[in-house]
């Protein structure tokens, strides 16, 4: 490409760089890059201008658009106090402030039957940052690592930049989205170095029982593989089943867990998670996983230091009427949505969510016509009706959607109405 | 049992070297005997002297205190703080910024992780600084960039060998990375010679990656001159942060601009492909992007000139006690950024092999922590740090010249 210049004497050179790194483009095959904000944003801009109706979004799990969800009156004061005492305005060591690895470390194990320490911890940049960093470790010529379907894109999209080959396993939707672990094993070889597990489940909205999660933990010493479980979603259950910590069968396989602050306490933006090395048989720190960690996370950037000195007090001082009350509200709207997507003749959710922000619903293609595929479903739902959902293609499944219901409960009522109504416009006509 | 399949990244194993990591290594070897003296880190918040800014302070609080803050960030950053730091830039350019033209990153840590891997293509070259900041080394290896380095000359102030440059520069090279103000070596480019590094790079078809983050922290006869200046010659991509000027390393607040009157970086893809890595990259916290307009436009001239005055009076304390240490040299004085490049005259010492020995044997000796200079590409030289009060500058080259004439050769002993 040559260039025009004022200043004829010059010599002229073309510019050396052409088009870039592939891996850091998005594809044409849309294997790479994908996330859920760029699917949000590219469904946003179909919306009707002229629709004078509010939007109603049910298609990222980000509730702090509703004044129902707030985080703690106390959160937003530890921060303060933290910037304001100028005391945190250095770097901080490179796996995180002590305070904040020891408050973490109490937190994630306090229903093992072994305790953490802090030097278990790595603190990032939100559970983002974790996958980056994970990823980026286990990446080398010729390893494979063994992902849910349906899932959360951030892994493939992290895998493909590395050049991590990934495999899929699948959840079942009529076994409670459970594990395939006949699946699992047939997919597994030489190469795998690990497998990915996010409990309670994005997308699918189920919790996994403790003799389930048993027996996958088998299932991955069996393999020689361990296990990556990302609990972003820890704790939030409001069905009969309760949150069980992978990190409890680290004595049968290495677990490693990933988690954060975004959704428990309301403030994804707030960017802090974690790395939690399970690992009472030291496996994880004796082939070397665990330095690789450190020596990623010393050229890496960290969360602000002032942040995690208010981690502790995040941790540690939330009172208990606070989780209750939030636990309560996303009950509700899950009932809700269960109930009301009954009345939806296209759309079926399997499985009664019991736990985490979103659910799976089939698109059933012989109720509706002159949709093509769950893309198109979306898009025409935002141009029609201001209503934004996920295209399961994004996590996975094709012509299934993922619906964020952690909302204002009457906004989801008002989002699943006008979904209805949108299935019956479109429904087949009979002759 | 079963095996455990796991080998780990090669990549990471072999580029361990950071400023960091290597810090941790002299933290081993270092004596309790006395107090610490670190003249190893740039982190001006080593130097209670300098005073932090109230306004920054409390521009967070207010903005986490509003509850308005606490989604998810947009990719790019806060439409307010992409303003902000667009019109910030603006100040010293003659082609304005928009807020298009910023990319909001986590330190500029994380604007170097980005830019790195977007020119990653197979076969291409990127070409470093020698001494440099070892972070692009690392990064580059880690996305399979080939490296090559240009010396920067010390006895032209430290400017950049225009000779070596183009001796370099083949068809892959993708950009040239300079560091201005100059870390680790101390000095402000001027703009007749900005000027000419522009040319050249227009000549050999590569842009320039011009790393600021030592922005404004000039305090000699050269003023600071943002490579943005010269867009109009070769585009320009400007890294910077919120780290040193405001003395708040630990905040992790940067930037990407993109300098780019005549819109290359669109025509040639590098814009897209800096907007498509961003989608799956990390973020400041969106609280911190909502302060970021008031800590640009509300910080006032005497906050900025008070800490300048107190970096002059270090780097003039240190430059005058160097001359007192015969096996030091010290060829520039510093005139900008926080650290300096001195040279190890090995001829005049004995018993010290390199400069990692020295460093090791001056921890274990003395309790005080220079950098070796072979961690930023000039072996048998020191990086040292005078982002410290000035009392802490007068104990550590009191214990550096006793160390220097506790291993000096016999017959310099003697003279001594």
């Amino acid at each position: 490409m040559s260039m025009e210049n004022g200043n004829g004497s010059m010599r002229r050179k073309k510019w050396n760089f052409l088009q870039g790194n592939k891996e850091v483009n998005n594809n044409n095959n849309g294997s790479s890059a994908i996330s859920v904000r760029g699917v949000y944003s590219m469904m946003l801009s179909n919306i009707n201008e002229e629709d004078e109706r509010d939007v109603v979004r049910l298609c990222r799990a980000d509730p702090t658009d509703f004044p129902c969800f707030r985080t703690t009156q106390d959160a937003p004061h530890a921060i303060a106090e933290a910037v304001e005492s100028f005391r945190f305005n250095s770097y901080a060591p490179s796996g995180g402030l002590f305070q904040a690895r020891r408050a973490v470390a109490d937190l994630v194990s306090s229903d093992f039957p072994y305790k953490l320490s802090p030097e278990n911890v790595f603190l990032t940049v939100g559970c983002t940052e974790a996958i980056n960093i994970i990823t980026t470790v286990l990446a080398r010529p010729g390893a494979n690592i063994l992902l849910p379907r349906p899932g959360y894109p951030q892994y493939q999209a992290r895998a493909a930049f590395c050049r991590l080959e990934v495999r899929y396993f699948d959840l079942l939707p009529d076994r409670g989205w459970e594990l395939d672990l006949d699946s699992l094993e047939a997919l597994a070889d030489d190469n795998t170095v690990a497998m990915v597990l996010i409990n309670p489940s994005n997308p699918c909205g189920n919790v996994f029982t403790y003799h389930h999660l048993k027996k996958v933990a088998e299932t991955a010493k069996k393999l020689g593989i361990f296990i990556i479980s990302d609990e972003v979603y820890a704790h939030l259950t409001f069905g009969s089943k309760p949150y069980v910590a992978m990190g409890a069968f680290a004595s049968i396989v290495p677990i490693i867990t990933l988690g954060s602050l975004s959704k428990r306490w309301v403030v994804p933006g707030w960017r802090l998670g974690w790395i939690v090395t399970c690992d009472p048989h030291g496996i994880l720190q004796d082939i070397g996983i665990v330095t690789n960690i450190k020596t990623y996370l010393d050229i890496t950037s960290n969360p602000p230091t002032f942040v995690q000195a208010a981690v502790p007090q995040i941790l540690e001082k939330t009172k208990d009427d606070f989780y209750t009350k939030n636990l309560n509200i996303m009950k509700e709207a899950a009932e809700i949505l269960y109930d009301r997507c009954k009345e939806i003749p296209c759309l079926t959710c399997p499985h009664k969510p019991e736990g985490t922000m979103t659910a799976m619903l089939k698109i059933n293609f012989s109720k509706i016509e002159g949709i093509v595929d769950d893309v198109d479903f979306c898009v025409k739902l935002a141009k029609e009706e201001s209503v934004v959902l996920l295209p399961g293609e994004t996590v996975g499944l094709k012509n299934w959607i993922r619906i964020t219901y952690v909302v204002d409960p009457s906004a989801l009522k008002e989002g699943l109405s006008r979904i209805k109504s949108f299935s019956l416009r479109h429904a087949i006509q009979l002759p | 049992m079963e095996k455990w399949k796991f080998q780990g990244n090669q990549g990471l194993k072999s580029s361990a070297v950071s400023v960091r990591g290597v810090f941790n290594v002299l933290m081993q070897s270092i004596s309790k005997e006395k107090e610490v003296v670190h003249l190893c880190r740039v982190d001006p918040t080593d130097n209670p002297l300098f005073s932090v800014d109230p306004v920054a302070a409390h521009a967070v609080s207010t903005a986490v205190h509003s509850g308005n803050f606490n989604c998810y960030p947009p990719t790019f950053g806060l439409p307010q703080a992409r303003r902000a730091i667009g019109e910030y830039l603006s100040r010293d350019l003659p082609n304005k910024l928009s807020a298009e033209d910023i990319y909001v990153t986590d330190g500029a840590t994380q604007a170097i992780d980005i830019i790195l891997p977007v020119f990653a293509t197979p076969g291409a070259n990127i070409i470093l600084p020698r001494p440099g900041y070892p972070q692009y080394e690392t990064r580059a290896a880690l996305c399979g960039l080939e490296v090559r380095h240009f010396d920067l000359l010390p006895n032209s102030s430290w400017e950049v060998d225009i000779d070596s440059l183009e001796a370099l520069a083949d068809d892959k090279t993708m950009a040239m990375v300079l560091i201005s103000p100059s870390n680790p070596c101390g000095n402000v480019f001027t703009y007749q010679h900005l000027k000419r590094v522009a040319e050249t790079a227009r000549k050999l078809g590569m842009f320039v990656i011009s790393d600021e983050v030592y922005a404004h922290i000039a305090f000699g006869c050269n003023p600071f001159v943002p490579m943005g200046v010269f867009s109009s010659i070769v585009p320009v991509i400007t890294l910077g942060s919120i780290s040193k000027r405001w003395i708040i390393p630990g905040w992790r607040f940067g930037w990407i601009a993109t300098c780019d009157p005549h819109g290359i970086f669109q025509k040639t893809g590098i814009a897209a492909n800096i907007e498509s890595y961003m989608e799956i990259t990390n973020d400041p916290p969106t609280f911190m992007q909502a302060a970021i307009p008031e800590i640009l436009e509300r910080t006032n001239d005497e906050f900025y000139s008070k800490n300048l005055d107190i970096t002059r009076e270090a780097a003039n304390a240190l430059y005058e006690r160097f001359k007192e240490i015969p096996s030091l040299i010290c060829p520039h004085k510093p005139d900008g950024a926080m650290a300096v490049m001195v040279q190890i005259n090995l001829s005049q010492i004995e018993g010290i092999a390199d400069d990692v020995d020295f460093c090791v044997k001056l921890a274990k000796e003395e309790s005080l922590l220079i950098l070796p200079g072979v961690i930023v590409g000039l072996k048998n030289w020191l990086r040292v740090s005078f982002g410290l009060e000035r009392s802490a500058i007068e104990e550590g080259l009191n214990r550096l010249k006793a160390f220097c004439l506790r291993h000096a050769k016999m017959s310099q002993q003697i003279s001594a």
